[in-house]
């Protein structure tokens, strides 16, 4: 009979609310390290927006804050601790909007760190604000009430296009809406410490997140537009693997 | 110390002495008239086995330094003006979580772009500043090459010592000029010898978190860890040089640059019959308010000289003062003061022509 193990490095609670998709990429995050054998040399980096839950419920040394340098911090504690597994844990407002010069210079410098970015396409822990890079073309939201619209608001961005246009080691996009999707999110994230380990250069994986706090919707109602309209806009898959298949 | 000098720019003196103090992490953003530093450790970080890194900006260059100094490696930035607006943010997370680094300010003139010239308006930012939050940051302004060499190597210690942001505040003059310098003796840091860092440590081990120490300690106790952290820096770390005020009748207040003008006034005046003094705050904070009491009672004022528009530090002179003398202002704005204009402004407020600053 499989065993449904809870891995060893989620040591507590997190306040996420619930169908909230950051305690699965949490726990996916958990199990590519131990699986990894890395848990004894971690140090995390999140943002302060809803991935910094994490820091309580993981056993890892973090760090937290300033909001949107999650990518710039962590550069600057792998340079000077080249041995430890550093990992970005954060959303898409921190790494594409408000950091996004800081996400795009890790990029660049092609910083051998493993950065985990959380599209849900809204701003969560402020309560629900549009997010510029990543909410849809007519998603109500509190700061686009009507819905986003183009004319003012522009167009949502698929960044791993940007990225994919630097010489990094990896970027794919995941999903979390069914088990097949969760298992290849697991796997990209999963060859994102790998690279690490293996000092190939900055790995991002970008994983389409539900928040049905704010979005609105039931858990339910939220996978399925994850499913039916988001991924419409941000396909998964993998944008980069300059190693290739091991 | 070592025992021939050298020729250098007070910035490659400041980069010199970082260097030699154990820096080994370095991100900074071009902005004259501080580049120096940063081409001297583009040039010589990595030969000390160091991180050197031009920043996209002067934000992403503090975050950067925010989490290597989060793991223990003595760090240090610089800017100037505008660029040190931008690292506000960051001073302000670095003193949320108790995490030294030294950030170097050499002053450049005026507001929003300004000049590339020397001026000494950044006193605010730099004694009130550090972006939001109840904090202080100790700043250190040096008035001479040597003292660009000795400030920043001893700011290191004092960074750790306090785990608190420490400024080095320069000037366009005091970082352009080349002087004699002896140099301090390299010092190797071991930045794995403190137990507030991140490391990285095994699953049995007590994990460490940078984030803002209240988080930890609880509201009640991060305040009084605080309180007593800057009551202490104030009673300890105020520094400052007096010069003939025993018998003065007025006596300057100038730092940096405008301190070096101030002495030469001093002596000058005096050969004139005019005996002026000067108070040279080597600390601005905290302010050395201990000085002033070494001054006699029959002063008949104090000469704040200063490069700004309106008198920035006047207001922590009338505070050490508390008030019982008049407060005078010999500012220059975006020129140096001269010894002459000096003396001439000093002859007409003690010849009653000038009143004292109402507005500061």
């Amino acid at each position: 009979m499989p065993v449904y193990r809870k891995p060893e490095s989620i040591i507590n609670t997190a306040g996420y609310c619930g169908g909230c998709g950051h305690g699965v990429i949490q726990r996916l995050i958990a199990e590519s390290i131990e699986e990894l054998g890395l848990q004894d040399h971690v140090i995390g980096c999140v943002d302060i927006a809803c991935s910094f839950w994490s820091q309580d419920a993981m056993n890892f040394e973090f760090i937290a804050g300033p909001h949107g340098r999650c990518a710039s911090v962590a550069t600057g504690i792998k340079k000077v601790r080249p041995d430890a597994t550093v990992y970005v844990h954060a959303g898409d407002g921190c790494s594409y909007v408000i950091g996004l010069a800081e996400t795009m210079y890790a990029a660049i410098r092609d910083v051998p760190i493993t950065m985990i970015v959380v599209n849900n396409g809204i701003f969560g822990m402020t309560g629900g604000q549009l997010n510029l890079a990543t909410t849809l073309v007519g998603d109500k939201t509190l700061s686009s009430k009507a819905g986003r619209k183009v004319e003012t608001m522009g167009h949502p961005v698929d960044m791993l296009k940007n990225i994919a246009n630097c010489d990094v080691a990896f970027a794919a996009r995941g999903a979390l809406y069914d088990a097949r999707h969760i298992d290849e999110t697991k796997r990209f994230i999963k060859k994102g410490f790998e690279n690490q380990m293996e000092k190939k250069g900055f790995s991002i994986i970008e994983v389409l997140s539900p928040c049905p706090t704010n979005w609105k919707l039931s858990p339910v109602e939220a996978m399925a537009k994850i499913k039916n309209e988001n991924e419409k806009v941000f396909p998964v898959g993998v944008y980069v693997d300059r190693g290739g298949k091991d | 110390m070592s025992a021939e000098y050298v020729l250098m720019k007070g910035n490659e003196a400041i980069a010199e002495a970082a260097l030699r103090a154990g820096c080994r992490f370095y991100a900074g953003y071009p902005i004259t008239p501080q580049s120096e530093i940063l081409e001297y450790m583009s040039v010589n970080m990595e030969k000390r086995g160091g991180v050197f890194i031009q920043g996209e900006n002067e934000i992403a260059s503090m975050s950067m330094l925010f989490g290597a100094a989060a793991c223990g490696a003595r760090c240090m930035s610089s800017s100037s003006g505008p660029g040190f607006d931008l690292k506000q943010e960051e001073i302000s997370y670095l003193s949320a979580a108790g995490i030294p680094a030294v950030i170097v300010n050499a002053m450049r003139y005026g507001l929003g772009d300004g000049e590339i010239t020397a001026g000494q308006d950044s006193y605010w930012v730099s004694t009130r500043g550090g972006g939001h939050g109840d904090k202080r940051i100790l700043v250190l302004a040096p008035a001479s090459v040597q003292e660009c060499a000795d400030l920043t190597y001893e700011a290191f210690d004092l960074a750790e010592k306090y785990r608190n942001v420490v400024e080095i505040l320069s000037d366009g003059a005091i970082c352009q000029m080349i002087e004699k310098c002896y140099l301090p003796e390299p010092h190797e840091h071991d930045m794995d010898k403190f137990d507030w860092t991140l490391t990285g440590k095994p699953r049995d081990a007590r994990k460490n978190k940078a984030y803002n120490l209240s988080y930890y300690m609880g509201y009640e106790a991060y305040d009084k860890y605080m309180r007593e952290k800057i009551e202490a820096m104030f009673e300890n770390e105020q520094r400052w040089e007096s010069f003939m005020v025993e018998d003065a009748e007025l006596v300057l207040v100038a730092y940096g640059i405008s301190s070096r003008v101030c002495r030469s006034a001093v002596r000058q005046a005096r050969k004139e019959g005019m005996k002026l003094g000067l108070i040279r705050p080597i600390t601005v904070w905290p302010y050395p308010r201990k000085a002033f009491k070494d001054v006699p009672e029959s002063v008949k004022g104090y000469v704040t000289v200063e490069m700004s528009i309106t008198s920035q530090m006047g207001e922590d002179i009338l505070l050490a003062t508390e008030f019982k003398k008049p407060l005078y202002g010999c500012l220059t704005s975006k020129e140096l003061p001269t010894v002459e204009g000096i003396i001439d402004r000093c002859r007409d407020i003690l010849a009653g022509k000038i009143k004292p600053m109402e507005v500061l």
